[in-house]
């Protein structure tokens, strides 16, 4: 028998625990537990992903109990993607963000790993589960844990945004517990392959409809689609840095993954596409979720809430491809969870080492930057690419799938706006760069920049707060002078970008092995 | 807005009364709840585990996965209480009161210390003396509290109870006592660290049980498997295993329950409070 797949949930849960125990005889050691849980997790994610490509589904019975009756973890292809991700971005955050929780919470920093370890969890979990309720309780370990860690970030505005955060995150969390509930009502199963051979037999009834729209409302909301999206801006910009960046590129990505999963495995696609009719309706949101996130971020003057309207961008794209209803489209937002992925943990990764560095990322703050730190924007440049979708670059592919999808759905609508975005995150990019490159260091005497010259007041208050009175909080070095992130989060942000490029490179190898199959 | 708001509440209400329409009459027999896999459960449970409570026995073996999540849901609100509130920084104000004569003092600088500490009881600005009736009573009435929360955790397959229920029990005799007295009594006795380690404890007696019967070449939590390591009858072992989830439950309970009442009571200072 095969325990990996209990082995890559629990590894972190007993680091969490364990990590806690440790904080009580020696600080540092919580740190290392949690680096090997991850590394222990990240293996047996590699090697169920491995098993999966070569034998098939993999089904782990949780206390012997054959599944209905029992929980049983249930991964197949589109999982073990999702699960290597995770582990694989949750591990490598964790090498590069022990500078940063040094810097930002350094007397809780073993409290700090444990939450981290429990949020993994929750994540794994949720990707990992062929159960229904017990999705539902993962998500709630997720959602409790990154409700904490936000209320630790900016000392300011950190608490409000994570009060907004709850109070939208738990309406989201019942909507889909009520829609469980109905699915019970009218099934008497929890299972998710039990439930959706016996929702065959009942597509007309009116509980499983109110079902459907309940728990994909739901799951929209946890995933911020574009009206239901308020939450999110302010909740991952005002995170502390060693959380934002496993956030923001996991959370709404991992919510994506249920909906498809809901989609596909649960009630099935001709119930939702034939039965329904509500893909158009749909596809429609996601436009206007795609150029409404685009637009909003076009009006951001801090890199970090810019990058925030990005991913409730991105949310559209994924969103609408899953809904075009045929198989070019949903590749195309699988694919693009990956890809999403990796890109947005690359621009949070080069966010982070500017933050370490100069404390906050405000536009006002990034000239000179090219010469500062120019392994750094090496990274930053890449990923912005990716973002808008050149060619070499992973990006690109995720959106040609979308593209071709909404040719072949009719869906012009769809391609427009897909474009018109892109061109959008060119204009926002570009602009980043041409601060960062063009405009003189603030060290300069004819020191002029596009928008505000000096920094807001507060922020230099909680710079100097968190940094223990550091005098450097809010100056910068002088221009032309390198000061690089510490090698730790440069090597995360390198494998990172080499990964953005082989997620292009073989993205036809990853839509034939993994994508193609799992839709048959 | 308030109107919008309005028309999403109306909507709201209207699809959930619309999805009531096809839901099986209330306590129909033949209802897809009461027949799928309810009959499996009232028909197996008793040979397969040896537990009369089916709901301890869904609770805790059949669906055991998701209550451990539900444990770790209980550490994560301790530890969240923890990284938020605990304040580390030393209070500027501070009262004493010198307990042989009843005088205040009151220290503005935090750097002062006390030197006859014996005499002296910190306490808080709006101290009032502990009633001697509600202290004796709650002296007298918490041991029993606390026998009875035993008794709930180690009752939970049998009668209705648990790990949950019990473990409050337990947390709430612990409050009772930071109320009757003060919380200086209870920090006292109960530490912090005491109370952190028991919080992971729990969930951890949870967790090691289940990789216990994956060490042994079982799946995970499955109980059965511990039967070698146990001087017990092989059929009963899946009851022993539920009984030893539901008291790393109710430790982890317990042990939370105090850390969020003494974390809010006291603003995180761990000094005074209610």
């Amino acid at each position: 028998m095969n325990n990996m797949p209990a082995i890559l949930v629990l590894a972190p849960l007993l680091g969490a625990l364990f990590a806690g125990l440790a904080a009580w005889i020696q600080k540092q050691l919580s740190y290392y537990i949690a680096l090997t849980a991850m590394a222990v997790s990240c293996f047996a994610a590699v090697s169920v992903l491995k098993d999966v490509v070569e034998a098939g589904t993999m089904q782990y019975r949780m206390a012997g109990w054959a599944p209905p009756m029992g929980i049983e973890l249930k991964i197949d292809l589109l999982n073990a993607m999702v699960l290597v991700l995770i582990s694989a971005i949750a591990f490598l955050n964790l090498v590069a963000s022990v500078k940063s929780v040094e810097q930002e919470i350094p007397d809780r920093a073993p409290s700090f790993y444990v939450m981290y370890l429990l949020f993994v969890v929750g994540l794994l979990g949720v990707s990992a589960t062929g159960d229904l309720f017990n999705l539902y309780v993962l998500i709630e370990i997720t959602s409790l844990t990154s409700y904490t860690l936000i209320a630790l970030g900016d000392k300011d505005r950190g608490h409000l945004a994570a009060l907004n955060y709850i109070f939208i995150g738990v309406i989201g969390a019942s909507f889909y517990l009520l829609g469980v509930g109905y699915l019970y009502i009218t099934t008497g199963s929890l299972n998710m392959a039990d439930v959706a051979v016996i929702l065959k037999g009942i597509q007309g009834s009116s509980a499983v409809l109110t079902a459907f729209i309940l728990c994909i409302l739901g799951v929209w909301i946890k995933m911020a689609l574009f009206p239901l999206h308020v939450w999110l801006p302010n909740a991952y910009s005002f995170a502390p840095v060693g959380f934002a960046r496993v956030v923001a590129p996991l959370m709404t990505k991992v919510m994506v993954y249920v909906m498809i999963r809901l989609m596909v495995t649960v009630f099935g696609l001709d119930y939702i596409l034939d039965t329904l009719h509500l893909a158009d309706a749909v596809v429609w949101l996601a436009v206007t979720a795609i150029l409404a996130g685009a637009f909003m971020a076009l009006s951001q003057t801090d890199l970090k809430k810019m990058l925030a309207y990005i991913i409730v961008c991105e949310i559209g794209y994924m969103v609408g491809g899953a809904w075009l209803g045929n198989d070019l489209g949903m590749t195309g937002a699988i694919l693009h969870i990956l890809n999403d992925a990796l890109m947005t943990f690359a621009l949070f990764l080069a966010v982070g080492n500017i933050i370490y560095m100069r404390k906050q990322v405000a536009f006002s703050n990034l000239p000179g930057l090219f010469s500062a730190m120019p392994w750094t924007m090496a990274g930053f440049v890449l990923a912005g690419l990716s973002i808008i979708g050149v060619p070499p670059t992973c990006g690109f592919f995720s959106k040609w799938y979308l593209v071709l999808g909404a040719f072949e759905a009719g869906a012009y609508h769809f391609a427009a706006a897909l474009i018109i975005s892109s061109l959008v995150c060119a204009v926002l990019f570009f602009k980043v760069f041409e601060i960062c490159f063009f405009a003189s260091a603030p060290g300069d005497p004819d020191h002029h920049v596009a928008g505000s010259p000096q920094p807001i007041h507060y922020i230099h208050a909680a710079g100097h707060d968190r940094a223990g009175g550091d005098s450097g909080a809010g100056t910068h070095p002088p221009a032309g002078v390198m000061a690089e992130a510490p090698v730790s989060m440069l090597a995360a942000l390198g494998l990172v970008s080499i990964a953005i490029i082989a997620a292009g490179v073989y993205a036809g190898t990853i839509v034939n092995t993994i994508i193609l199959p799992f839709l048959q | 807005m308030k109107f919008i708001g309005t028309v999403i509440v109306c909507l709201t209400g209207g699809l959930l009364l619309y999805g009531t329409m096809d839901l099986p009459d209330w306590g129909d027999p033949g209802s897809p709840a009461s027949t799928h896999l309810s009959d499996y459960y009232i028909e197996h449970i008793m040979e397969q585990t040896q537990v009369p409570n089916l709901v301890t026995a869904v609770l805790a073996d059949y669906r055991g996965y998701d209550t451990m999540f539900e444990t770790a849901v209980v550490f994560c609100a301790g530890l969240a209480c923890f990284l938020l509130l605990r304040d580390f920084r030393p209070k500027k104000d501070r009262y004493f009161r010198h307990v042989p004569t009843g005088v205040m003092l009151h220290f503005k600088n935090p750097d002062t210390r006390m030197i006859a500490d014996n005499e002296f009881e910190h306490m808080d600005k709006d101290w009032v003396p502990s009633d001697m009736i509600i202290k004796t009573v709650c002296r007298i009435l918490i041991p029993f509290i606390q026998i009875y929360a035993l008794y709930v955790v180690a009752h939970g397959d049998f009668s209705p109870g648990g790990g949950f229920q019990g473990g409050v029990i337990f947390g709430s005799s612990l409050i009772l006592m930071a109320i009757s007295y003060n919380l200086k009594t209870l920090v006292k006795r109960v530490t912090e660290k005491f109370l952190s380690i028991f919080a992971a404890l729990g969930v951890l007696i949870y967790v090691g049980l289940g990789v216990g019967a994956m060490v042994m070449g079982g799946h995970f939590l499955d109980y059965g498997m511990l039967a070698p390591l146990l001087p017990s009858d092989p059929g009963h072992i899946r009851a022993l295993g539920m009984l030893g989830v539901e008291i790393g439950v109710g430790i982890a309970v317990m042990a939370v329950m105090v850390i969020i009442y003494v974390n809010i009571v006291s603003e995180g200072r761990h000094d005074e409070g209610l």
